[in-house]
């Protein structure tokens, strides 16, 4: 056996499925050339070193999981079965409707054919100019009465609603100035530091507004909590705002910055400059 | 919780080969049954999924997935493969979505918390504890198809053929795959380890 045939079997000889005939060949092999037997050495090492990764056991909710799942499975196919016995029933009736003879029901349906599309001809064209100003029409609307939604959750006292605001503001195409302003204002003044950092990373997908590059840097003076800090020097990084430069420099000398803040704001500084 | 029956102890212990004859009756309308399947695999697909993602409530949200897709798909199952082959073919799909909707978080090996202090430990378990740590590192470090095979092969049970079978090639170049992948993961480790001894 030459170095190659021996090496195919090495996969085999691991897994301990060579059997008698193959595993003296190999043997016979690997006594004579000492660059086969290193190699399986090292691949057995590997091999049995992996055993160290520790099987582990699942939590007890995947479990519960599971069994409520198939549960609602079952009680969902019952539901189903009962549906699919009405169905069933309109559908045989249906069935007596059509002729027998393949021919018969080959002209049928080429009749339901012509009348579909000549009918379908004679309205389409209609409907669809109707139809484009029909979906122009609402997606206006759409759009007006997210804006509105957002403009008025963002007043609520609930941090949650306002959480909701911001998120439903990321679904804005083309926010207009006065969402994005609100978003400014909410990202600077926001009671609490989980709607703050939402409106950044709302901002972020925004951040080709002119207004908004600036203001994301300028807020970095104002923000306190570290948590928002770390938010605004990542998305700073992220678009690669080099005028973010200057802002990081103060924020890095300020004394009673959050050590954590101060590696990662170092860290921007690098990746920016 | 009174409507939820485990499966008992003696399907458990039925002959691995009836998985197949399970999975057929889950497919014509017994989907009880899939409860004997949920408990013989759960474990293995439980540590298969955190080995390839470092996560462990990620890893259970997988596996629950992968039963929900066998209950969808049940009708699309055709005995002629083992079950478990199919099994993992779409445990492998239900990954692959599991990755593309997951955002580059925390690195994967950091996500294997629970380092115990080193105040607390023997020295022998504190090598133990470095080298599982590095073995990971290194296993996550291999493309995710070797990773795969070399996985399914080591620690899942999967016979070479049925690895074969579950990747769509010849059974020679999945032994070729298991072979680099183990070399390559041994280059990894060796690297990895010269960087932690100083």
């Amino acid at each position: 056996m030459n170095c190659e045939k021996t090496r195919e079997q090495f996969a085999d000889h691991l897994t301990g499925e060579l059997d008698e005939k193959s595993l003296a060949d190999v043997r016979a092999h690997l006594a004579s050339c000492s660059s086969c037997r290193e190699e399986l050495e090292s691949l057995s090492a590997i091999w049995t070193k992996l055993g160290v990764l520790p099987p582990e056991q699942p939590g007890p909710a995947l479990r519960q999981r599971f069994y409520t799942m198939l549960e609602a499975f079952k009680e969902g196919i019952e539901e189903e079965k009962e549906k699919a016995s009405i169905g069933e029933r309109v559908s045989a009736w249906l069935g007596q409707l059509v002729p027998r003879r393949p021919v018969y029901q080959l002209a049928l349906s080429l009749l339901f054919l012509a009348i579909g599309l000549g009918g379908g001809f004679l309205l389409t064209e209609r409907a669809r100019t109707a139809a484009k100003i029909e979906v122009a029409a609402l997606k206006q609307e759409v759009k007006d009465m997210r804006q509105t939604a957002v403009m008025s959750l963002l007043q609520q006292k609930s941090p949650s609603d306002r959480l909701m605001a911001v998120n439903w503001s990321t679904q804005l195409e083309q926010p207009d100035d006065k969402i994005i302003a609100t978003l400014l204002d909410t990202l600077n003044n926001d009671s609490n530091a989980n709607v703050r950092i939402a409106a950044a990373e709302a901002l972020y997908l925004f951040y080709d507004h002119p207004r908004v590059k600036d203001e994301l840097i300028d807020s970095l003076s104002v923000q306190t909590s570290p948590l928002v800090q770390l938010t605004l020097i990542d998305l700073l990084v992220e678009i690669r705002e080099r005028r973010a430069v200057e802002a990081l420099r103060t924020l890095i000398q300020n004394k009673k910055l959050n050590p954590q803040v101060k590696k990662r704001a170092e860290l921007g500084l690098a990746q920016l400059s | 919780m009174s409507a939820k029956k485990t499966a008992s102890e003696k399907e458990l212990r039925v002959d691995q080969s009836t998985d197949n004859r399970l999975m057929e009756e889950v497919r014509d309308g017994r989907v009880e049954k899939l409860a004997i399947l949920f408990e013989r695999h759960q474990v293995m697909l439980y540590n298969f999924f955190l080995r390839l993602t470092g996560n462990r409530s990620a890893s259970e949200d997988l596996v629950q997935e992968v039963f929900v897709r066998i209950l969808k798909y049940r009708k699309t199952y055709h005995g002629q493969s083992k079950f478990a082959v199919w099994m993992y073919q779409v445990a492998r799909n239900v990954h692959i979505d599991h990755l593309r909707k997951q955002k580059p978080e925390v690195p994967l090996d950091e996500q294997f918390t629970e380092v115990p202090s080193p105040e607390t430990l023997p020295v022998e378990k504190m090598d133990a504890e470095i080298d599982v740590a590095l073995l990971r590192r290194a296993l996550d470090q291999l493309p995710l198809k070797k990773k795969e095979i070399l996985l399914l092969s080591r620690f899942q049970e999967m016979k070479y053929k049925d690895i074969a079978e579950l990747f769509g090639c010849n059974i020679g170049s999945v032994k070729s795959s298991v072979h680099r992948a183990i070399k390559d993961l041994g280059k990894i480790y060796c690297q990895l380890q010269g960087g932690l001894t100083p």
